[in-house]
């Protein structure tokens, strides 16, 4: 895992760019889970995990988002 | 806003002599304050209780303002820090313990990547950012472009050892100056900066609003930068209020009048002391006596008591008895001499007390030079040759003696060497004595501070029977009285001197001024030339 230490610009254009990771987050779990659990199911996982990171500053907060739902969904469905 | 307050401090050496005594003094904010001293007289170990490494056996220290130091051996690195790790540790605490503190957790996801370890990662990860570390970070690439030239993230696993002692310094320098701490402790910070990084040094220290304590012997830096002047000697410390101009009266104005109240009080013990024998023998024959004979006793115990004021320091005795001999009138001819890689060819003529300065930007092959002359091996082209009885003695720049660090003075001295005869524990100890070093005499070489080190090197020339003195940085670590002593034994030896320095107050003292110049061209010049440009080598 990497760290970016560069921060970005403003909080508006972060919250865009981190909407944005994370749709693209959903789109990968959902595939890479496709047989295994639901859309709706991994969108909720992945919401849960950007608010149980919400403290994390913006450039890292897509990839840790998606580790972190992608261990859960592990978890729940194997 | 950045201060420090040193208020009573006491520090005793581990062999149980009071190294610091009462030492008490304030550096205001904004102050540029000069702490200057003979080589051991604590002031490197009084920077270390201000910065908080060492614990004061009395007294106390308030500081206001983020402290950021620089140590001594900055400019020495040669273990595997890399420029990463040097900047952290520079960093404030809370910066270095929220870094080490992600560092930590990253190890640790690499072992285990569960819930609970992602979780700590992205804690630590929020506390980096709390704690302003990633502005810290674009501080850093800010640095590192001007001390190196490159971006952080091309530079960050470089080992510092890759660096020039210069470089080192410059890199702390950089990121102490822009970074968020008011108060800065330099110890010595010019050492290894050739000429531009002093005015460099001297320009961003006199423009600083910060408020900063700092070391060194640059008589140059110290008259351009200190506007206040803190001295260590006699034990303890006074404050003088102006710039370095004016200190060396202030001093001499200073002993005496400790020397004056100390010889009062003095003159008052003995008339005490005399009245109580009067007295004494009064009351055995006049009871009426011995009630003013008792009071006057009082009195005398009160007296002693108060103890008495502190004298004068004592003056470091250093005398420095560079003989020389006479030798040929032409000392020294080279003859399109070139040192492979380092100068175009360059003829050059020295005659019998010519005083050289060689001048010149870090990597321009002065040091080659004087190696050349000294007799070691160096790649060369071209010819040289030294005139009739004329015996080099060298001093090293880096006092790089390995052989010596193990061995005592004493013992070096009583071996003695090819072309210097060993001398009896006597003449050994009388030679070192005037050289300051009677208490070193026994102590391993490698145990020696820089200036110690640099003043056994001077020892070792007086009695080598050198007629030409080939000196590489002499005054880097000598404080500043020893220098004027050094410059007052050249100024009377009988012989020859070629000194490569970048003491501009040093190079003064001299006649004639070869400069080695960052194109490669080796030239004569009729002044000291200090700004010649930075040698470029590919990275």
């Amino acid at each position: 895992m990497t760290r970016s230490r560069i921060p970005s610009p403003s909080p508006s254009v972060d919250d865009l760019r981190i909407d944005l990771a994370v749709d693209l987050a959903v789109d990968r779990l959902a595939e890479e889970f496709d047989d295994r659990a639901e859309t709706q199911t991994v969108v909720d996982v992945v919401r849960t995990c950007r608010n149980d990171l919400s403290g994390v500053p913006a450039t890292a907060l897509p990839e840790l988002v998606e580790r972190l739902a992608r261990h859960r969904l592990l978890v729940a469905v194997g | 806003m950045g201060s420090v307050d040193v208020t009573g401090v006491r520090h005793t050496l581990p062999d149980g002599r009071v190294l610091l005594d009462a030492v008490s003094f304030r550096i205001g904010d904004g102050a540029r304050a000069a702490l200057v001293g003979e080589n051991g007289a604590g002031k490197t170990t009084l920077l270390r209780i201000i910065s908080g490494d060492l614990t004061p056996e009395a007294g106390s220290i308030s500081r206001a303002g983020g402290l950021g130091v620089m140590r001594q051996f900055i400019g020495s690195v040669r273990d595997e820090t890399t420029v990463q790790r040097f900047l952290v540790d520079l960093a404030p605490p809370a910066v270095r313990a929220a870094w080490d503190a992600v560092e930590n957790a990253e190890l640790a996801l690499m072992e285990t990547d569960d819930e609970p370890t992602q979780l700590a990662y992205a804690a630590a990860l929020g506390h980096w950012g709390d704690v302003g570390g990633y502005d810290v970070e674009v501080t850093w690439d800010t640095v590192t472009v001007a001390a190196l030239g490159v971006p952080y993230d091309r530079c960050k696993y470089r080992e510092l050892s890759t660096l020039s002692g210069g470089e080192q310094k410059r890199l702390a320098l950089e990121w102490l100056l822009r970074g968020p701490d008011q108060v800065l402790l330099l110890d010595e910070p010019d050492n290894y900066l050739d000429v531009p990084g002093k005015r460099w040094l001297e320009e961003r220290l006199r423009e600083t609003r910060k408020t900063v304590l700092f070391v060194s012997h640059d008589r140059e830096l110290l008259s351009r930068v200190a506007d206040r002047v803190v001295t260590v000697e006699g034990g303890t410390t006074w404050v003088h209020g102006g710039d370095f101009a004016a200190y060396p009266a202030a001093r001499i104005a200073r002993h005496e009048r400790l020397a004056e109240v100390r010889r009062r009080w003095e003159e008052e013990h003995e008339r005490l002391v005399e009245l109580v024998r009067t007295l004494q023998q009064q009351a055995k024959n006049s009871p009426d006596m011995a009630s003013r004979y008792s009071a006057a006793q009082t009195r005398l115990a009160r007296f002693e008591a108060a103890g008495a004021p502190p004298d004068r320091p004592p003056e470091q005795s250093v005398t420095m008895r560079l003989r020389g001999g006479r030798t040929g009138v032409r000392v020294l001819v080279a003859e399109q001499l070139e040192l492979d890689g380092l100068m175009r060819p360059f003829d050059l003529e020295v005659d019998y007390g010519d005083r050289i300065a060689v001048l010149g930007s870090n990597g321009a092959g002065k040091s080659h030079f004087l190696r050349l002359l000294a007799g070691q091996e160096v790649a060369h082209r071209g010819g040289w040759r030294l005139g009739a009885r004329v015996v080099p003695g060298f001093f090293a720049q880096t006092h790089a003696h390995p052989d010596w660090l193990d061995r005592t003075p004493v013992d070096l001295l009583w071996h003695g060497e090819p072309g210097r005869p060993g001398v009896d524990r006597g003449r050994a100890m009388a030679t070192l004595r005037r050289y300051g070093l009677v208490v070193q005499g026994d102590q391993p070489f490698g145990s020696l501070s820089g200036g110690q080190q640099a003043r056994f090197q001077v020892l070792l020339l007086e009695l080598s029977g050198a007629t030409l003195l080939l000196l590489d940085e002499p005054t880097d670590n000598l404080d500043v009285l020893s220098a004027e002593s050094l410059e007052q034994a050249l100024a009377a030896f009988d012989g020859t001197v070629i000194a490569v320095t970048h003491d501009r107050w040093f190079a003064r003292t001299f006649d004639r001024f070869v400069v080695f110049g960052a194109d490669g061209r080796v030239y004569e010049s009729p002044e000291p030339v200090f700004d010649e440009a930075r040698v470029q080598r590919a990275r």
